[in-house]
């Protein structure tokens, strides 16, 4: 652990670090879209191995996502709708 | 039955077809409709106008195609082009207003009243329900409707970039900041019912 830190404070100040977590926050949508291509989901797994607070924003948005689509209420289509809608139609056309 | 590009169908074809095909999205649309315009009369009238121009232009219409998403990309430039206009929106919210909200960091202090609520009751899960509404209806209508589209209707980004007439790289950034801002009002939520994330 150690002179994997050492290693990355000798290339410059938390460069690669900060360059592969943007890259990663980046991929956070493509991810749990299911748009990311395979390669970019190895490299994002890769990532959130070592990365503890990009694995979390991953749990993040794979939870918003989830309240989104189970929470929120669908509202019911009027009965008379389909109804109005042939006869317009009908008498329009 | 197959298809000629240009063929004209005969009234029969176009009915049979129109029920098979359209009418069975009806569901979406109309929650789609209402999600836009928070308004039920608003979004029948906009669902019958959808379904009688799709009607009108069904010939245009490729069968075998997605019939979802076309319905969809109708009703959505109708609503652009007469129902934004007049309907009752919330008011339209700046998108730097917005980034800027989310990073406020006055939330503490807020928590604490509700938290022995069990979060398992049936109410509280409605409760869930009613927040992630306003969350989302307080959106800029923009960035409510990539939100529908991806996560309650599950559009790719490629059919979503075809809906809305922009490009898939506008797509993904209205998603970001969509959910950065649903983020943000959920989290204060969160922690008003005594989580803490």
């Amino acid at each position: 652990m150690e002179s994997k830190f050492t290693e990355v404070y000798q290339k410059g100040p938390d460069d690669s670090y900060d360059t592969d977590c943007s890259k990663v926050s980046e991929m956070l949508d493509l991810i749990i879209d299911g748009e990311a291509t395979s390669e970019e989901e190895k490299y994002f797994n890769t990532h959130l191995e070592e990365c503890v607070s990009c694995f979390e924003s991953h749990q993040k948005q794979k939870l918003l996502k989830g309240i989104i689509s189970g929470h929120l209420k669908r509202v019911i289509v009027p009965e008379s709708l389909a109804l109005s809608i042939r006869a317009k139609i009908q008498e329009t056309l | 039955m197959s298809e000629q590009t240009g063929k004209q169908l005969s009234k029969e074809e176009k009915d049979a077809r129109f029920e098979a095909e359209l009418l069975p999205v009806l569901d979406p649309l109309y929650n789609f409709a209402y999600r836009l315009t928070l308004d039920e009369d608003d979004a029948n009238d906009l669902v019958q106008e959808t379904y009688l121009k799709a009607y009108r232009f069904f010939d245009y219409f490729e069968q075998g195609t997605n019939a979802k998403a076309w319905l969809f990309r109708i009703l959505k430039n109708s609503f652009i082009n007469e129902f934004r206009k007049k309907s009752k929106q919330p008011a339209k919210v700046d998108y730097s207003e917005v980034e800027g909200y989310y990073n406020s960091e006055d939330v503490e202090g807020e928590g604490g009243v509700a938290s022995t609520t069990d979060m398992r009751t049936e109410s509280v899960q409605d409760l869930i329900g009613d927040e992630v509404a306003s969350a989302l209806n307080a959106l800029p209508v923009d960035f409510r409707t990539v939100i529908i589209l991806c996560d309650l209707e599950g559009f790719t980004y490629e059919e979503m970039a075809k809906i809305l007439d922009i490009p898939i790289g506008t797509v993904r950034s209205r998603l970001h900041r969509a959910r950065n801002s649903l983020k943000e009002k959920l989290e204060k939520y969160a922690k008003s019912m005594g989580y803490n994330s």
